[in-house]
This record gives structure tokens, C-alpha cells and sequence, in this order.
């Protein structure tokens, strides 16, 4: 029997707590895709991202003891995922890195929405500066709600409220850009009459 | 641009999956990091380890301090008694000295 199997989240936690490995590795499983998924937006390359995810268990590994419950330990995985991603954005930056945009490539191709667009929204949010895109990434990819954004980043909660605003509105008029512009492209080839 | 705009937002940050084996690599790398229990026990143990030199030291040198104490005590008290005793010897040399060289009592007679 797996370690995940007929285990509570907390129980796993305990037992990976107590050196089990097998359900160490039941709680990765439960949290790379949230891990991953925030290393991937804010650093917007999968290599990077993986790696950094990978660091952000490591981290775990070694501080299972100071985890007490699986809401913590969500909170904890959002919280260092997002500080190391932030922190190696201003190396990168210092650096004079110049950042990928592979997350706008990660679309859904179920058909129920459109690629183009969701492809060009992850675009746009990755062009936000670190803290903003932060927020964003935490309030509509892990759905978080203002006050939890604000723990999570260690943030006063008016500033968590205004990047939201500021975002929304900048995307949504970039947006509205792109598609006017979209709009109008396909007939600038046509010599005018 | 007819859906929710913030809808729109949900769906384009859509949480991913990383590529297929993540957890395996994951435990790779933890499998080079020093055992956890063991760690955990010999953090505990060298916690211990520390707390008990430092209370042995405590005691050890409270004890040595009070000995210290004592034998400085017992040697001053031998130093007053030898500078007791010579006291007394001069005083007593002093005394037949002054007795030895003092003429007798005049008892008045005129003898």
C-alpha cells in the first residue's frame, strides 16, 4: 500500500515528519503542481521553475519539524516557493539576465477556451514587476483571497490591494490593446482603395 | 472579450503539472541529504551533549571556587595564629627584659 493511500494530509505529514520517505514523497506528489506552477509563472522558463520547485522540497525536507498541520504546510510551500522565486528574479536582475516567457506557452488545449487569449493573458502577466505578478499569480492561479496574499508575502493588506487593482486594470487595457491592434492588423496589408 | 474578464485571468493561470518523473528527481536529491531521524537525533544529542558540559562546568567550578575559598581561609587563619604567636614570644622577651633589668622595689627602710 502507498504511503498516500487511506492517510489524511496530516497524517502524512507526521510520518514524513518522523523520517518515512515514502510519505515524504506522498506529499510531493500532493504539492509539486502548486510548487511548480508558482515557479513557473514568476520565473517563466519550466527549467528554472523545476529547479527551483525541487529546492523548495529540499527546503521542506529539512524543516519538516517546524510544519504542524497541512494548512501550514500549504501556506509554508506558497510562502518559500514565492520568496525564492522573487529573490532569484532580482539576481537575475542584478545579473543582467533577461527573462523567458515559456509560461505563456503553457496553455489549455481542451477547447473550452481560447488558446490565443490565455496565451497572450499569461504573457502580459508576466510582464508585471515581480511583486504585482506575485499577487496576481496567488489571488487567480492558487485562488487565494486578499488577506492570505498579504500573510503569505508579508504584505500590508492595502498594498495587496492595490496591486490587484493596478494589474487588473493595466491587463485588461493591454488586453483591450492587443485585441483592437489584432483587429486591425489582418487588413493593413490591403492597399486602400 | 464577452467572458469575465477576471474568469479569463483564472483560466489562463490554470496551475500546470511539471514534467513527468518531478517527484522522483525530488527524492533523488533528498537522498543525498544526511538522514532525517538520524539528523534529528544527533541534533538532540548534541543539544544534550552541550547542556550537560555546561552544567558540569557550572558545578565543577562552583565546587572548585568554594575549595579555593576554604584553603585561602585556613591559610590566613595559620598566618594570624604564627603572627599570634610571635607576638606573644616578643611581648613575653620583652617582659623578663624589663623585669631583669629594673632594680628592686625601694621598701623605704633607709637601711
Amino acid at each position: 500500500m502507498k504511503a498516500s493511500e487511506a492517510c489524511s494530509p496530516d497524517e502524512l505529514l507526521t510520518r514524513a515528519s518522523a523520517g518515512e520517505s515514502a510519505a515524504f514523497a506522498a506529499l510531493v506528489l500532493r504539492y509539486q503542481r502548486t510548487v511548480y506552477s508558482i515557479a513557473l509563472r514568476m520565473l517563466s522558463d519550466r527549467h528554472r521553475a523545476e529547479d527551483l520547485a525541487q529546492e523548495v522540497f529540499l527546503q521542506l525536507y529539512r524543516s519538516l519539524e517546524s510544519i504542524d498541520s497541512d494548512a501550514h504546510l500549504a501556506f509554508w510551500l506558497r510562502k518559500v516557493a514565492m520568496n525564492r522565486a522573487i529573490d532569484r528574479i532580482r539576481q537575475e536582475a542584478r545579473y543582467g539576465n533577461e527573462p523567458l516567457t515559456e509560461a505563456a506557452a503553457v496553455i489549455d488545449e481542451s477547447g473550452e477556451t481560447d488558446p490565443l487569449l490565455e496565451r497572450r493573458m499569461a504573457e502580459l502577466v508576466a510582464q508585471l514587476p515581480p511583486a504585482a505578478r506575485a499577487v496576481v499569480v496567488l489571488r487567480y492561479q492558487e485562488d487565494l483571497d486578499p488577506v492570505d496574499i498579504a500573510n503569505t508575502l508579508d504584505m500590508p493588506i492595502n498594498t495587496v490591494k492595490s496591486h490587484l487593482k493596478r494589474s487588473l486594470s493595466s491587463l485588461r487595457a493591454r488586453m483591450l490593446g492587443a485585441a483592437i491592434v489584432d483587429d486591425i492588423q489582418p487588413n493593413m496589408g490591403e492597399p486602400s482603395r | 472579450m464577452s467572458k469575465d474578464f477576471e474568469q479569463q485571468l483564472r483560466d489562463a493561470l490554470r496551475p500546470v503539472d511539471p514534467e513527468k518523473g518531478f517527484e522522483q528527481r525530488v527524492m533523488a536529491r533528498v537522498a543525498s541529504e544526511p538522514p532525517r531521524s538520524r539528523a534529528k537525533v544527533t541534533r538532540w544529542t548534541a543539544s544534550l551533549a552541550l547542556a550537560a558540559s555546561v552544567a558540569f562546568a557550572a558545578i565543577f567550578g562552583a565546587q572548585q571556587w568554594r575549595e579555593h575559598r576554604e584553603e585561602q581561609g585556613l591559610e590566613a587563619r595559620k598566618q594570624l595564629l604564627e603572627a599570634l604567636r610571635l607576638t606573644g614570644e616578643k611581648l613575653d622577651l620583652a617582659y623578663l627584659a624589663v623585669n631583669r633589668e629594673s632594680p628592686p622595689p625601694d621598701d623605704g627602710s633607709g637601711a
